[in-house]
């Protein structure tokens, strides 16, 4: 996501590289391509203006601290007017409460509603929906049909045409729950009834959040939309959906400055786990290219709570070719590879296409031929010559090729973590991070 | 619609004139002092030439700058993508620059024509569905496409509407297998609506469904097939090849794009890789009582070329209105010309 706001980011930086002062000319032209990608990342107009009017003030004005390059001097002015645009991310309790799905028609509330019940149970609570969309035809079932395939109780009313009287009986039969979310009907700010609507639903539901759903894609009318559903419900978060397309989600920035809530989940893709939690430092990492070592380590924890998989084998210095086998095994629950590669810190570092163009199938034959491998092959791989290659191939009943191709993906891997890791270079997102840190 | 974006057009234009009218302003008064000014600047002394020779003015670059900065502003406010609001900008400064008026000649007209000749161009001709299928072979296949969430299936059923309201009769197609729900909705719509309805089950191939749909039409030589498809993102390979293959399976006579009015820039983006994946011969902006301004219209039009033929304005099957760019050009530009 944001890619390609990240790339012209990258490259407006690369004018101020080697220079040793503060040059006006490359300030403005750095402030202009700035305007340019956040312009064409659908961030409000005015917003957009009083940015970079404010980066440019600052980048002429103040000194860069002893010791620091100009380019990072300014990077890190861009960094911190882009980190207080998108204001921190909003609160999202791990405890009884009741949620508020708004949004216009077709920006993905009833998806996420499913998405969300799915995260508040995997956090060990007990959640059940509800859904109020009296008008759309087959919102039930869809709803319902998500539900069902989670295991999490859906209430609903099929052909019932109050949503109120739904919420209120909806709210009595699932009163033992600890999380109840509840899906409403697509509407905007201009259709007064429906605006009328949704304000009973939230005094009825004394709902504990009122949360916005918005399309990535959406334009410079995400300002007025959010600005209405706030005077109405009083919204306190934001989620970004369909983030996994093209659209770059500056859109939902407009509905942040209006609302003053913060962004608190961006939906990534179709099936049930695209969910991740929104958190301005690592968005703005990403968007500078600096990748985002938080939101992986948040969803590794999850998952080791899982499976007894030690994932920090991935950020370890020794990297094995048994750390890769329970590595496959993580990322197949984790998702695509290029998702959780999208989260880590390789700088403007091009990975090659064939380290992504790993499929699950061919990661479970990987599986199988490490499986057919000694304790001693798997703990120190440089010890595989060709005769062992030979045995390894026939009792995993594959080819030595597939076995050798193994082994350059293991060593592939190996020196793209060495990168990660970040001993020194240019990659060093800690030290960057750190050197951000000291506002 | 475009009422706002029509409000702030007809400021600029205010401007663009005043922009003109002191630039002709500056060039009377340099008229006759102007001997030692003009031989500092060799442009200055063909506009005094032409002032006095023609009476006419020429409009300098310079003079329009400002007013067409606002302009680009008042666009992009208006959701038309970064891109081709450089390109709007561009031909209404070259269509000014170096123009000649003569002295009598009202500066609005110039102006106005300008941008009226613009958008003209950008937004292309509207598109007339009943007389495309009156003059067509039936039954004629209509394939809907676009990405999730832009109002497809409620599209579907409003076209049926719409076709059956001017006494044709529709088959529609279940093409949305993968949604959850999809079917429920459109067999809804579809029975409301009093048109038969082609479906298979959850997770069938949808190609196969609309094939299905194609034989049925064909069979009872029904006059338009309105093919639904699961909404899908123009960057996931599979599905762009599965819509593909359906385009490849039913044959569609017409391809139509479905994308909403509140998109942004990446409007632009995705409506150019549908055209490029499966093709596009007309397209349906939704959702215009959203975003009432339609600076996405502009934005798609101008990105694939294919004329808009519908704007889908709210929730009832008869919120569906043609496109008509003259219309919408006039309603624009209506009290300023």
């Amino acid at each position: 996501m944001l890619e390609g706001l990240g790339s012209s980011l990258k490259d407006a930086l690369k004018k101020l590289a080697g220079k040793t002062v503060v040059d006006r000319g490359a300030v403005e032209e750095l402030v202009k391509d700035l305007q340019r990608a956040l312009l064409q990342a659908d961030v409000n107009v005015r917003l957009v203006m009083q940015l970079s009017q404010a980066i440019k003030t600052r980048a002429l004005d103040e000194a860069p601290p002893k010791g620091m390059a100009v380019r990072e001097h300014v990077l890190r002015i861009v960094y911190q007017e882009l980190v207080r645009l998108m204001g921190s991310a909003g609160d999202v309790k791990l405890g009884p409460q009741t949620i508020l799905m708004a949004g216009l028609q077709g920006s993905g509330k009833t998806t996420t509603t499913a998405k969300l019940a799915r995260y508040f149970q995997r956090k060990g609570l007990k959640t059940a929906v509800i859904c109020a969309d009296t008008f759309r035809p087959g919102a039930y079932e869809q709803l319902s049909t998500l539900c069902s395939r989670i295991n999490i109780p859906c209430y609903g009313q099929p052909g019932e045409k109050d949503a109120r009287l739904i919420v209120r009986n909806g709210l009595k039969e699932k009163e033992n729950a600890e999380v109840v979310i509840i899906d409403t009907q697509g509407r905007h700010a201009l259709e007064d009834d429906l605006i009328a609507e949704i304000i009973d639903l939230n005094i009825m539901s004394s709902a504990t959040h009122r949360w916005l759903v918005l399309d990535a894609a959406i334009g410079q009318k995400a300002s007025e939309q959010a600005k209405k559903f706030h005077e109405a419900i009083n919204i306190d978060g934001v989620i970004i959906t369909k983030m996994d397309g093209t659209a770059k989600g500056g859109g939902a920035l407009s509905a942040v400055s209006e609302t003053g809530a913060g962004i608190v989940f961006i939906g990534s893709g179709e099936t049930i786990d695209d969910l991740e939690r929104f958190e301005a430092d690592s968005f703005i990492s990403r968007l500078l290219g600096m990748g985002d070592l938080k939101a992986l380590m948040e969803k590794a924890q999850e998952m080791a709570g899982e499976t007894e998989v030690d994932v920090n084998a991935m950020m370890r210095g020794k990297f094995t070719l048994r750390d890769m086998y329970k590595q496959l095994e993580a990322l197949n629950k984790m998702g695509p590879l290029k998702q959780i590669m999208g989260m880590l810190p390789l700088g403007n570092v091009e990975l090659p296409a064939d380290v992504y163009d790993v499929t699950s199938t061919k990661m479970s034959r990987y599986r199988i031929i490490m499986d057919s491998m000694t304790a001693k092959e798997l703990d120190d791989p440089s010890v595989i010559g060709s005769s062992r290659i030979q045995r390894i191939a026939a009792g995993a009943g594959a080819s030595p090729d597939e076995v050798r191709e193994l082994l350059k993906y293991y060593k592939n891997m190996k020196r793209m973590l060495k990168g990660v890791k970040g001993g020194g270079g240019k990659f060093n997102m800690q030290r960057l991070m750190k050197r951000f840190g000291g506002t | 619609m475009f009422e706002g974006l029509r409000e702030k057009l007809q400021k600029i234009s205010a401007g663009l004139e005043q922009g003109i009218r002191s630039g002709s302003a500056t060039a009377e008064v340099s008229e006759e002092p102007g001997q030692e000014q003009a031989r500092k600047d060799p442009n200055l002394l063909g506009k005094v030439k032409v002032l006095i020779t023609d009476r006419e003015f020429v409009i300098s670059e310079k003079e329009i700058a400002e007013s067409l900065a606002e302009l680009e502003l008042v666009l992009l406010e208006n959701d038309v993508a970064l891109p081709v609001t450089e390109e709007i900008i561009a031909q209404v400064r070259s269509r000014l620059v170096g123009k000649r008026r003569k002295i009598g000649e009202n500066v609005d007209i110039l102006v106005i024509s300008a941008l009226r000749e613009s958008l003209l161009e950008v937004l292309g001709e509207g598109f007339d569905l009943l007389s495309y299928i009156k003059s067509h072979e039936k039954p004629v296949k209509i394939l809907f496409t676009g990405v999730n969430g832009t109002g497809k299936t409620t599209t579907v059923a409003k076209v049926g509407a719409f076709l059956k309201k001017n006494g044709f009769s529709v088959v529609i197609g279940a093409g949305d297998t993968f949604r959850a729900g999809a079917l429920e909705q459109i067999d809804v719509h579809a029975s409301r609506l009093g048109i038969k309805i082609i479906q298979h089950q959850q997770g069938a191939d949808p190609s196969a469904v609309l094939f299905d749909a194609v034989q049925y039409a064909e069979a009872h030589k029904s006059d338009a097939v309105l093919a639904d498809t699961a909404g899908r993102f123009h960057n996931r390979v599979n599905l762009m090849n599965q819509l593909d293959k359906i385009r490849r399976v039913m044959k569609p006579d017409l391809i139509v794009y479905v994308d909403e009015a509140v998109a942004g820039n990446d409007a632009v983006i995705r409506a150019f890789e549908f055209e490029k994946t499966v093709g596009a011969d007309a397209v349906v902006l939704t959702k215009a009582d959203m975003d009432p301004k339609g600076g996405a219209a502009i934005s798609i039009a101008h990105t694939i070329g294919k004329p808009l033929m519908f704007l889908g304005t709210g929730q009832g099957y008869d919120d569906l209105v043609a496109f008509s760019p003259k219309k919408m050009v006039d309603e624009l530009l209506l009290e300023a010309a």
